[in-house]
């Protein structure tokens, strides 16, 4: 006999990640999730956006990796709560991961949860976290074409950051055709370029966080 | 593979739910969902053997990423990226289908 179904095969991750977000919006915090390819700067530019808060704002991290937590050192130096999540292989985070890590902290209060995400451009984009936005970062060492070759994760991005814009004299990639590229995949979409190295655009991704909070 | 090992707690859950054995489950990848259908395939095959849910085959049904247009209202199928509408190429357009990741049927072994 044959049933008829719409489960969603990620049913229980979307019930744990619909849990945290109802926990992150009665408690006022602003979640956003952190994607894109390993080294486009993710920890540098979590790094750079730390350095710049006054320590009395209260943001915190879950930074994501298969292994170590040589991230979650660099970016404790700031005075913030910082914490590591390990997967031990898997190369994404899932929602079960972000509340076993929460499990014990007072998010009271709490105005900005960064969930740093493994790096990885493909996977991260089925696992909904619980987080209010989803940021993509794109370094212009990466092809301009990538929005085109991984559509679905730009696709369910809310923000598209190009990163390390300190390069260009160096290197082919034309900042344009990525805008366009990303429009192209998501019409609507908004993107920011930014250099953590000279701070150029920095103004602008505090000030997209400010409106979101 | 946490993929396809989350296919088959959806299909084990269905199996208590209805109390009987699952033979065969059809699956919706959209275009969009990120996931690639040969490699799912391939993960469940990898995985079935040894799960206590065998014999279980999968029909894996590709879903394309469509839009929907707000001026004519026709769903279109996104063609090379292209957004705007392919019936009266009109550029508000919304998202219409290709993001699922679903189970879409579960056939039942009678006892």
């Amino acid at each position: 006999m044959r049933v008829p179904l719409e489960r969603k095969v990620l049913n229980e991750n979307d019930r744990i990640a619909a849990a945290l977000r109802q926990r992150f919006q009665q408690c006022g915090a602003f979640c956003l999730n952190l994607i894109s390819s390993p080294g486009s700067g993710k920890t540098t530019l979590l790094e750079r956006t730390l350095a710049g808060y006054d320590s009395a704002r209260r943001v915190a991290v879950l930074t994501g990796d298969l292994q170590t937590d040589n991230d979650a050192r660099r970016l404790a130096r700031f005075g913030f709560p910082v914490r590591q999540i390990t997967t031990g292989g898997a190369c994404h985070l899932d929602a079960s991961m972000v509340e076993r890590h929460l499990a014990d902290w007072k998010l009271d209060g709490l105005e900005i949860l960064f969930l740093e995400n493994v790096g990885n451009l493909v996977c991260p984009t089925s696992y909904d976290l619980g987080e209010d936005a989803r940021a993509v970062l794109l370094s212009v060492t990466e092809g301009d074409d990538k929005p085109l070759k991984y559509p679905a994760t730009f696709h369910h991005a809310d923000l598209v950051l190009l990163t390390k814009t300190d390069l260009l004299p160096y290197v082919p990639f034309d900042m344009e055709q990525a805008r366009e590229n990303a429009r192209r995949v998501q019409p609507g979409i908004e993107i920011l370029d930014l250099s953590c190295t000279t701070g150029d655009g920095l103004d602008r991704w505090y000030a997209w966080i400010e409106r979101h909070l | 593979m946490s993929i396809a090992a989350s296919v088959l707690d959806a299909v084990r859950a269905e199996s208590l739910h209805h109390g009987a054995h699952i033979s065969r489950a059809g699956l919706r990848v959209g275009e969009l969902s990120g996931v690639e259908i040969d490699s799912l395939r391939f993960c469940l095959d990898a995985l079935v053997p040894g799960s206590g849910l065998e014999p279980l085959a999968f029909e894996l049904e590709p879903v394309p990423w469509t839009r929907r247009c707000r001026a004519c209202g026709a769903v279109f199928r996104v063609v090379d990226y292209q957004p705007d509408c392919a019936a009266c190429a009109s550029p508000l357009t919304d998202p219409e289908a290709g993001d699922q990741l679903e189970i879409s049927f579960v056939e039942l072994e009678e006892s």
